[in-house]
């Protein structure tokens, strides 16, 4: 559906000589798990090299084996390799790198990061510093949304930053009050105050988490919604100027103010807000001159829409996007940065059918989500037509606690919302997954939910419907005697030597 | 032919198997040794806060000694990045404290002991 202009079209357009077409043979990937792979696929198809840049507890991950050349940038501590600016770029520039993308999380949307990188001669994928600056400081986001006279939720974004001001803010403001890193995204730092007597707790807290994630201790304030829907729409900024919007996604299903399930398109949009909203975006984008992928959060309550903030990078939901709209954002954004994309006016861009994706967290959902770590057995995805897993760890590769804990994403697309989550339930079931827990089970009931079916669910769903988490229905005993008999017939003596002397043999077996 | 209708593995361990919908795995210890299986979670006495997951200590608001009501913080802990606070089920005295800031922690390790309520 984009066209990919070549330098001479991008003239006929009328395009200005400054443009100009850029090389880009070899990418380094300041990032890891799942969004290196789906960067490295893009450049594969792009004919581009990638250079992955890890850390030492990442050799042993798809990335690392998928990438032209690894260089390692520091040990496991993210602040000492993912989230150090000079050892991302010297890597970059020791192995040879054009450009630089940095992915989602880590130095995604740090502007000295995007700064570095242009100063070391490295073409940075997303948008320009000084759009990251101005939009992803969510307090200079906030002034401009103003100037643009979008709606804004009813906060406190001072610099006074005591945690004395802080408390006399949240009394102004008014219980329930949610407290942001303002540097942050993710859920990182972000903590709700729904009593004043947990918010000095709550303040100290939600600093030293965005302290550690972001290198920041900076926060901010706002008013808690506590029947919104979570809105958002991707946006996309070409090499000749022009901003669009690509649809929203609804990411309302979300735990600790992460994502959990997102969908595209939203449920819940009529026609007339879908205008509204999507026009808000583009404006807000095409005010900070915005080129690349771009997300702008919303907040939707009894029919009126509220700014949340502006992601200057791609998202981790994108999938759902590329799957309605059958766009590739990752090659967008590639394209963009070589000065080879721009939007065509003969594009119609149209969402056809549903998409749906869950994050598959490693975890165990009869623990209450207690985060499950350990070497992975077989791993088996069930594929099929419009079926799509984004994973960055195959079998033998060891989940540690160091990193995020969400070690894939099953993303489906079909003709209607229904066909969709009962689609995605078939292959949430069929996933097979050894060696950690997962959110598997969790996900499932989730999907079947009513208020998920219907398309009503907040983003206090699962606070509301799963705060004391799931209980697995099984009879404990009769499972433990089903477990020795799989052990009995399928690794007796007999067989030891033979088959379980190969660690990552599975075995199949009738009983 | 019937089809297969489970997946079973060992891995470091522990016998994992998928049947059905349903995935779950168990101690080697506990399917070997029949009938004497070994508790698989740490202790349930509320009076041991034990570390549910291996991490990080980052804030440790009580010491030995001190009066806590149940529901306030005694620990916060980070892993994988995100941070959790472990509470008191009790309202009681802290009899033992076993670790301090940033000291890192395996799973079911102790960390503070309650005096057992009267």
């Amino acid at each position: 559906m984009c066209l990919e202009k070549t330098n001479e079209t991008l003239y006929l357009l009328g395009m200005n000589n400054s443009s100009k077409v850029k090389e880009i043979r070899t990418i380094a990937i300041a990032n890891r798990g799942e969004v290196a792979v789906r960067i490295i696929k893009a450049c594969e198809e792009l004919g581009i090299d990638t250079v992955l840049l890890h850390s030492e507890a990442d050799v042993s991950s798809r990335a690392f084996r998928m990438a032209t050349k690894t260089i390692c940038i520091g040990p496991a501590p993210t602040n000492q390799s993912y989230l150090n600016i000079q050892a991302n770029i010297q890597g970059a520039v020791a192995a040879g790198a054009d450009a630089v993308h940095p992915g989602f999380g880590f130095l995604s949307e740090n502007a000295d990061f995007a700064l570095a990188c242009k100063d070391a001669g490295l073409i940075f994928i997303g948008p320009s510093p000084e759009s990251i600056r101005l939009l992803g400081d969510k307090i200079s986001c906030k002034a401009l949304a103003q100037k643009a006279g979008i709606p804004l939720v009813p906060g406190y974004q001072g610099d006074d930053q005591s945690v004395e001001r802080l408390i006399k803010e949240v009394e102004l403001i008014g219980l329930p009050v949610i407290i942001k890193a303002a540097a942050g995204g993710g859920g990182r730092g972000m903590k709700l105050i729904r009593d004043l007597s947990e918010a000095r707790q709550l303040i100290e807290s939600a600093k030293r988490e965005s302290l550690s994630a972001f290198g920041s201790e900076k926060v901010f304030l706002e008013k808690y919604l506590d029947r919104a829907k979570h809105i958002e729409f991707q946006i996309f900024g070409d090499c000749a100027g022009q901003v669009q919007h690509l649809f929203d996604r609804e990411c309302s299903v979300q735990r600790r103010h992460q994502k959990i399930i997102e969908e595209a398109t939203s449920p819940s949009l009529t026609d007339d807000l879908r205008r509204q909203m999507g026009s808000a975006a583009v404006s807000i984008a095409q005010m900070a001159q915005y080129q690349g992928a771009g997300t702008v959060e919303f907040l939707l309550q009894d029919g009126k829409f509220y700014l949340l903030e502006v992601n200057t990078r791609l998202q981790v939901e994108h999938p759902v996007t590329e799957e309605v709209m059958g766009v590739d954002l990752v090659k967008m954004q590639i394209l963009t940065a070589m000065g080879k994309f721009a939007f065509s006016s003969e594009d119609i861009r149209i969402p056809r059918g549903h998409s749906i994706e869950c994050r598959l967290y490693a975890e165990d959902p009869y623990q209450g989500g207690v985060p499950s770590t350990g070497k992975l057995g077989t791993i088996a995805w069930p594929e099929g037509p419009r079926r799509r897993f984004e994973y960055g760890f195959e079998s033998g590769d060891i989940i540690t606690s160091h990193y995020d804990p969400m070690i894939a994403k099953v993303i489906v697309w079909d003709e209607s919302r229904p066909r969709a989550i009962d689609k995605m339930i078939r292959v949430l079931q069929d996933s097979v997954v050894f060696g950690v827990h997962t959110n598997i089970p969790y996900l499932v009931k989730i999907l079947s939910h009513p208020d998920f079916v219907t398309g009503v669910m907040t983003t206090r769903f699962i606070e509301t419907h799963f705060s004391e988490g799931i209980k697995s229905s099984h009879n404990e005993e009769d499972r433990i005697q089903f477990s020795r008999q799989v052990y009995k017939q399928t690794f007796s003596q007999k067989n030891q030597t033979s088959e379980v002397a190969s660690p990552w043999l599975s075995h199949w077996r009738n009983i | 032919m019937k089809k297969p209708n489970y997946l079973a593995e060992i891995i470091d361990q522990k016998l994992w198997i998928k049947s059905g919908h349903e995935t779950w795995s168990y101690d080697l210890l506990d399917i070997a040794a029949e009938g004497t299986r070994r508790k698989a979670r740490g202790s349930s006495s509320p009076s041991k806060i034990v570390s549910l997951m291996p991490g990080k200590i980052t804030k440790v608001f009580v010491k030995e000694g001190d009066q806590v009501n149940q529901g306030q913080a005694l620990i916060v802990m980070e892993a994988m990045k995100m941070e959790y606070t472990l509470k008191s089920d009790l309202t009681t005295t802290v009899e033992k404290v076993l670790v301090s800031t940033d000291q890192q922690v395996v799973l079911g390790q102790l960390l503070v002991q309650l005096k057992e309520s009267e």
